[in-house]
């Protein structure tokens, strides 16, 4: 469990954050918190600037404009970031002829953790086995755990991953899960990017939608649900029929090939069928969820309301 | 700063990068002396069997690959940082990149103490053991104890000039490359065309301190010593100070 003193000095905050590279705008005035105790997703299509965002965060980057903070501070102010701060950044950043010890025994000592601290952070995350093999010999999911080994060597209050499922089979995906549920759960400052919104569906309480280096949401994931609304497909002989109730029912509905696309529950799409005695062949909930991630990255131009899905801070 | 000095020495110790250098160091050492040794026959050689310095003048003449190595390990100490993405948690642990710089420079230094010793012990007993065999002149005169000190300082500074390189070129390829091209072949061609010029180059400066000026040019051009170690030192003050300015201000990407 993380000290309640460093928790409550854990909150990543990004103010007006911008980079240009050249005539390129990277990232665009992003504004937001992430605060501890919950797993914040960074959430956007390959190319919408968060891995920038996330290295100008971590001072590897110069922004052009804005600041970033954690704890208050800028990460090059942090005294003993290592300690503060646990990032996993990109998969090919280890030597392939250093062991996995001997990579974790480099930053060890740079960042004066005591000599035992490689091999316990290569044990928690299954990796003990392994600690002495080259990391040229590693699977991509051993390097991602060699990654998060090295986040949490100085067991920081806050932890930034720049989409650590890439390339995890499932198992892997299904144990970073719960480890990273876990860290949040202690208490820690979680914060995940991805492009996968079934991956963010499953892990996140919170939600940073970016597309073309905008912040589009900052909201609660259940918020963002509730707004996406639940959808389903139905299949029947009569569709004119369902449809014609089910508009007079408030919900929307359209014809999708030989399957009516309807705004309401596959619950209540059942029940108003029966109700009416129609005959349905099929009835599929959807993932309108998806499809409200798709329709929001697609218009980025909405500053005004980048911050109006929910009212209160992240 | 200690700590990061510990960390870089590690890296260099936990690949291996450093064994294979220090072993191809060695190995060159030994065919550069043979391969000069029979050429201190030679009546134009530059180099008599039986003058004071031959033995010097075989331990200067021996240190022409360790100085390549030297600026590739150098180079190596931060292309390789970048080549593969370790620069990025590097400078994570320690975000005041200058200090880094530093401590790689530092631990680059202690780094060749140890590769200058090893490769001083096999150049002077496969020298003596080749002179010897020849009933040459063994003796160390008093220029010997001058060389072995200015071994240590080049290869000190080519180290430093090489992380300078790699600092501000990080393409390996290119950065190793040019290193390569400089000390094997650009500024042999400049003191053969040019040696009034290529005196006053890195390499010139280096025969100088080494006191090769009979044995690499026979027009009596290269600088005294003292002057040469000067040069070198200042060469690789701006080379440093270059990098220093220049690259902790790039985005790792």
């Amino acid at each position: 469990m993380v000290a309640t003193s460093a928790a409550m000095t854990a909150t990543i905050e990004l103010r007006g954050l911008t980079k240009w590279y050249g005539s390129i705008r990277a990232v665009d005035d992003i504004t937001a918190e992430v605060r501890p105790g919950q797993v914040t997703a960074f959430l956007g299509p390959n190319g919408a600037g968060k891995t920038t965002t996330l290295r100008m965060l971590l001072g590897l980057v110069a922004p052009t404009a804005g600041t970033s903070t954690i704890g208050g501070k800028r990460y090059d102010a942090l005294r003993d970031p290592v300690r503060h701060v646990g990032a996993v950044l990109e998969t090919s950043g280890y030597h392939p002829g250093r062991t996995a010890l001997d990579h974790l025994r480099v930053l060890a000592t740079a960042a004066r953790l005591a000599k035992g601290t490689p091999m316990r952070a290569l044990t928690d995350t299954g990796l003990g086995e392994d600690a002495r093999r080259r990391v040229g010999a590693f699977s991509l999911g051993m390097r991602q755990r060699l990654g998060l080994a090295a986040a949490m060597l100085g067991d920081p209050a806050v932890l930034v991953l720049d989409e650590p499922t890439n390339g995890l089979d499932p198992e892997g995906i299904r144990w970073l899960r719960g480890y990273v549920r876990k860290l949040a759960d202690d208490g820690r400052t979680v914060l995940v990017s991805s492009h996968a919104l079934s991956e963010v569906e499953q892990t996140a309480d919170h939600v940073l939608l970016i597309a073309k280096g905008r912040l589009i949401r900052s909201s609660a994931l259940a918020a963002l649900r509730a707004e996406a609304g639940v959808g389903c497909r139905v299949r029947t002989p009569d569709p004119e029929r369902l449809s014609t109730m089910l508009a007079a029912a408030g919900y929307g509905v359209r014809l999708d090939g030989d399957e009516l696309a309807v705004d309401a529950a596959a619950e209540q799409v059942g029940e108003l069928a029966a109700m009416h005695r129609i005959v349905l062949h099929r009835l599929n909930p959807t993932a309108r969820l998806e499809e409200a991630f798709f329709r929001i990255t697609e218009q980025p131009g909405r500053p005004d309301e980048a911050h109006s899905f929910e009212s209160a801070p992240v | 700063m200690n700590a990061l000095v510990r960390a870089e020495l590690l890296k260099l110790r936990s690949t291996r990068t450093l064994a294979w250098l220090l072993l191809a160091t060695v190995a060159m050492v030994v065919v550069t002396v043979a391969a000069s040794v029979p050429s201190a026959s030679e009546p134009d050689a530059g180099l008599s069997f039986h003058e004071s310095a031959l033995l010097t003048r075989l331990v200067g003449i021996s240190f022409g690959v360790p100085q390549v190595m030297m600026v590739l390990l150098g180079v190596l100490a931060f292309t390789q940082e970048t080549r593969y993405g370790t620069v990025s948690s590097t400078f994570l642990v320690e975000p005041r990149r200058n200090r880094v710089f530093v401590a790689k420079g530092l631990a680059l230094i202690i780094a060749s103490v140890v590769i200058t010793t090893a490769t001083l012990v096999v150049s002077c007993t496969v020298s003596t053991v080749f002179i010897s065999a020849k009933d040459g002149n063994v003796t160390t005169g008093t220029e010997f104890g001058q060389v072995i000190a200015a071994v240590f300082v080049v290869m000190m500074l080519y180290g430093l000039i090489g992380l300078a390189i790699g600092a501000l070129v990080r393409n390996q390829v290119v950065a190793v490359t040019a290193a390569l091209i400089w000390q094997t072949a650009a500024e042999h061609l400049l003191l053969d065309a040019l040696p009034q010029v290529a005196r006053w180059t890195p390499v010139g400066a280096t025969y100088g301190l080494l006191q090769l000026g009979p044995i690499v040019t026979t027009q009596g051009t290269l600088l005294d010593a003292p002057i040469g170690g000067l040069l070198l030192v200042g060469y690789t003050a701006a080379a440093a100070a270059l990098a220093l300015v220049v690259a902790p201000r790039r985005d790792i990407l």
